[in-house]
């Protein structure tokens, strides 16, 4: 589904990313690992459109997407849940949700549908469709955005660090969630600092390095060598 | 302190500046020793812009405001006192007997300025951005205001006539050669650098207890004081003036002498204000050649701004930084690199 | 009774010109973190149109519908010649260039027009007063209060109900993001900058109405009165910019009404005065606005 090569991410004199690669499958959960500053977020964010690479090559179904806008790579079917966890603190839950479904008009019907859908999985968000998201604790402003990215009806989900910052009991539970939709046929993307959980439900991690696509392979694999620490430290 | 490469600016920048001068004497041109002064006090005014623009990195429009009240508050201490009656004929009589030198009533001109923009701008300093923008403009359409209807010292709307002419070529240069010499000192002052540096960067400039505030004001009030002695110097070498010669069209062309050659730094200031100036009267020219012709049935009015407007939206696409967007002229061989961001 | 009266509508009929002006301001600053400095030319393009179209004739009412919609026309080249080709590289330079564009819309009408005012068509009932509860007031000020009303309404409705209000409301929060949503970039951009035309056109209709007349320089005083406003307000905020207006038409009032009539001249400086206060004690302005966020 997704392909990417030779990806070259800079911010001024900085290179963020360097010449990172990497592949995802249809309906793949993998996950992107490494330290704070490797590079994920900005790996991230390019495939996303929210940034412009400064080389490199991002396939989305085989077709060349580098460089496109973000409100189109939305309408291609890749949906991004920034790390940040964006929401619009003024505007309620319900207008959250309902702007997650913008590239949607006409489909008013399946619209309706996948809200509920998602309302069922999340059952805070619907006791609070009309508080302003603001008011929402971290976790729930990360069911939201998770959530609202998955009214766009994507194929592909960039999700980043969903864990940050939250309590364990929370962790489990997005951690579910992100199965759940990945059962449901869902091509995830999944970047996370927190790697034993990740990799407990990922088919394959990539790890990444200042910059650099370090190691990869299947997520046992990964999570059975030993060096990971290394990998992560740059040992 | 890079004192050599300041130096060096320096003597670039003024080069021209008494080449120019020079050779108006050689040639003994009323119309060259006219377009010299203007290019002159355009400098005055352009490289005291870029004083606060430069280096605050705010853009303000009140700079031609406060050059009115350098102009006016010089005007009427050094109208003779037999001109007074006519000129200003609401004078208050304690003001009436004044007639000083025209040097020193352009110095106090500056005084006057200086502290109007002492006082008013220390709230505005403290605003984001655009807030400080939209205020600094809404200040020079209260100057403007105060200008028009303060009759007593501004002779209202009408022209106010009678000052002497005191500027002459070598006043003027010497103006604006002491005004870049300020201009080039105070970037590299603690002051200078501390605000350049907060421009960038204002969270971390705000973390090692700089007062951002106090610093853009002290920048703003020196704007301020040389936008004044440019209004001074003006004002006594065209010895008569409304307050509409203080007003946007004086604001426009000024800014798009600093953009074009480039805000941040004086040695674009200099060059902008050189371009400018001299396509400026080039336009003029045509104009009035046009009007002469009677090609057209009315006046052609505005040409000149409408090819100045589409000049600087133009660079503002194409260069946004201006001619000379980052180092002074003096420091180009050694840091060409960096000029192209 | 009669006096405050009077004065009540005054402030209302003023206030509700000010605010549509300045919401006009703010719609296109709340999403672009961007001063559009050619806002008071959209004032000037909907006067000269209804000047040019004076002798044709159609209905008045189809000449200030055409009049309106080449407001919100220029609205849209302005984000096109002054805003789009430097609107990444610095807020600096968009304001210079929009100061750019204001001067030479000025000037092309001075040089293709006329330096001098040009009187509009206008309807009689603009000309005409009527007795209210004693008040004398003209009934284009009742007009400007309920046309206010009306547009505020169906500004709040449209904000607040519709895909494209909440697109924009969410873009004026966190661009970036509603861009990773699939809202268009420049569906959000066009459309503040044509609400701020159609806010600017109309508004024009009912300043031209004191004066009954246009001339080039005539959209300084409602970019400074919007200016005002939205300072006071609190420049990202829609309803500090209704705020700030009626606010500042307070303030205009009372001075008209306080103010001897030799220190009348200098209301502005006393205004701008009042201004400096309200900022030193809220430098922020009156309304915070939507958290966070950044330019495009
Ligand atoms: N907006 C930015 N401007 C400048 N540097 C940035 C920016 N965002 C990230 N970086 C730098 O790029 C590198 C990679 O950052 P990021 O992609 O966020 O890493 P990660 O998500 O793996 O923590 C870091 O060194 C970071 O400091
Ligand atoms: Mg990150």
């Amino acid at each position: 589904m997704l392909e990417v090569a030779g990806l070259e991410v800079r911010y001024g004199a900085v290179r963020a990313v360097r010449g990172a690669s990497l592949a995802v499958g249809d309906g793949e959960l993998v996950a992107l690992l490494g330290a704070n500053g490797a590079g994920k977020s900005s790996t991230l964010r390019a495939i996303a459109g929210a940034l412009r690479p400064a080389a490199g090559s991002i396939r989305l179904d085989g077709q060349e997407v580098l460089g496109t806008s973000p409100e189109r790579m939305v309408r291609l079917g890749a949906a991004m849940v920034p790390e940040t966890r964006d929401v619009f603190p003024d505007l309620t839950v319900g207008e959250n949700l309902r702007l997650g479904a913008f590239t949607r008009r006409g489909d008013a019907q399946g619209v309706a549908a996948d809200r509920e859908r998602m309302l069922a999985m999340f059952p805070v968000l619907r006791e609070r469709q009309d508080q302003p998201a603001g008011t929402l604790s971290g976790g729930e402003q990360q069911m939201l955005v998770i959530a609202r990215a998955m009214m766009s009806r994507p194929r592909l989900l960039l999700l980043d660090e969903p864990s940050l910052g939250l309590a364990p009991t929370i962790v489990q539970r997005i951690f579910a969630m992100i199965v759940e939709l990945r059962r449901a046929g869902l091509t995830i993307l999944l970047v996370e600092q927190n790697a034993a959980q990740a990799l407990a439900i990922a088919d394959r991690a990539y790890v990444m390095r200042q910059g650099e696509i370090a190691a990869s392979g299947p997520a046992a694999e990964i999570a059975a060598a030993t060096d990971l620490q290394q990998l992560y430290l740059g040992g | 302190m890079p004192w050599r490469r300041l130096a060096l600016s320096f003597l670039l920048l003024a080069l021209p500046v008494l080449a120019l001068a020079g050779a108006v004497q050689f040639a003994q041109s009323l119309l060259l020793e006219r377009i010299a002064i203007t290019l002159c006090i355009n400098l005055v005014l352009v490289v005291g812009l870029q004083v606060f623009m430069g280096n605050a990195g705010i853009l303000s429009f009140a700079h031609i405001g406060f050059m009115g009240v350098g102009a006016y508050a010089a005007a009427v201490l050094s109208i003779p006192a037999q001109m007074k009656g006519m000129a200003l004929p609401d004078l208050y009589p304690l003001l009436e007997g004044v007639a000083v030198a025209p040097m020193v009533a352009i110095l106090a001109g500056v005084a006057v300025a200086a502290l109007v923009a002492a006082l008013v701008s220390y709230p505005l300093m403290r605003l984001s951005d655009a807030a400080a923008v939209i205020t600094s403009f809404a200040l020079l359409v209260v100057l403007h205001t105060l200008m028009l209807h303060w009759s007593a010292v501004t002779n209202g709307p009408r022209t106010l006539f009678g000052l002497p002419k005191a500027t002459t070529l070598g006043l003027a240069a010497g103006a604006a050669l002491a005004v870049i010499a300020v201009a080039l000192l105070f970037k590299e002052s603690r002051t200078g650098l501390l605000l350049r540096a907060s421009r960038d960067d204002e969270i971390a400039a705000g973390a090692i207890g700089v007062r951002i505030p106090a610093l853009r004001w002290r920048a703003f009030v020196l704007s301020a004081a040389i936008a004044a002695l440019g209004g001074g110097l003006w004002g006594h070498f065209i010895t008569s003036f409304s307050p509409k010669a203080f007003y946007l069209k004086e604001t426009f062309v000024v800014l798009g002498m600093l953009v074009i050659g480039g805000a941040s730094t004086v040695s674009g200031a200099v060059l902008g204000t050189f371009l400018v100036t001299l396509a400026f009267e080039g336009l003029r020219a045509v104009e009035g050649a046009l009007n002469r012709a009677q090609l057209f049935a009315g006046q052609v009015v505005g040409l000149t701004e409408v090819a100045l407007a589409c000049a600087m939206i133009l660079f503002l696409i194409l260069r946004p930084g201006g001619l000379l967007p980052t180092a002074e002229i003096g420091a180009l061989r050694r840091t060409r690199p960096e000029s192209d961001r | 009774m009669t006096a405050f009266l009077q004065f009540v509508v005054d402030v209302l009929a003023l206030g509700g010109a000010y605010a549509l002006m300045a919401l006009g301001l703010v719609i296109v600053y709340g999403i672009l973190r961007l001063v559009n400095f050619a806002y008071g030319e959209l004032i000037m393009v909907t006067g000269y149109t209804l000047f040019l179209l004076g002798g044709s004739p159609l209905p008045w009412i189809l000449m200030a519908a055409v009049a309106v919609l080449m407001a919100v026309l220029t609205g849209i080249v302005t984000d096109h010649v002054a805003f789009r080709p430097v609107r990444t590289k610095s807020v600096t330079a968009v304001l210079i260039t929009s100061f750019a564009f204001s001067t030479l819309l000025q000037n092309a009408a001075l040089l293709l027009i006329s330096p001098r005012p040009r009187s509009v068509p206008l309807p009689d009932i603009f000309s005409e007063t009527v007795r209210l509860g004693g008040v004398v007031t003209p009934v284009r000020n009742l007009i400007t209060i309920a046309t206010a009303v009306v547009l505020l309404a169906l500004f709040a409705l449209l904000m607040k109900r519709s895909v494209l209000g909440l697109a924009m409301r969410a873009a004026a929060a966190n661009f970036t993001m509603a861009r990773m949503l699939g809202v268009p970039a420049n569906l959000v951009i066009t459309s503040a900058f044509a609400i701020s035309g159609l806010l600017a056109g109309i508004v024009a209709l009912l300043w031209l109405g004191r004066s009954a007349s246009v001339a080039p320089g005539i959209g300084l005083e409602p970019l400074l009165v919007a200016f005002i406003a939205t300072v006071i307000g609190g420049m990202r905020s829609l309803e500090g910019a209704v705020i700030g207006g009626f606010l500042l038409a307070f303030i205009d009032t009372s001075l008209n009404h306080l103010l001897p009539q030799d220190l009348l001249k200098f209301r502005d400086a006393f205004t701008f005065t009042a201004v400096i206060l309200i900022l030193l004690w809220r430098p922020e302005g009156l309304i915070r606005g939507p958290a966070a966020g950044r330019r495009t």
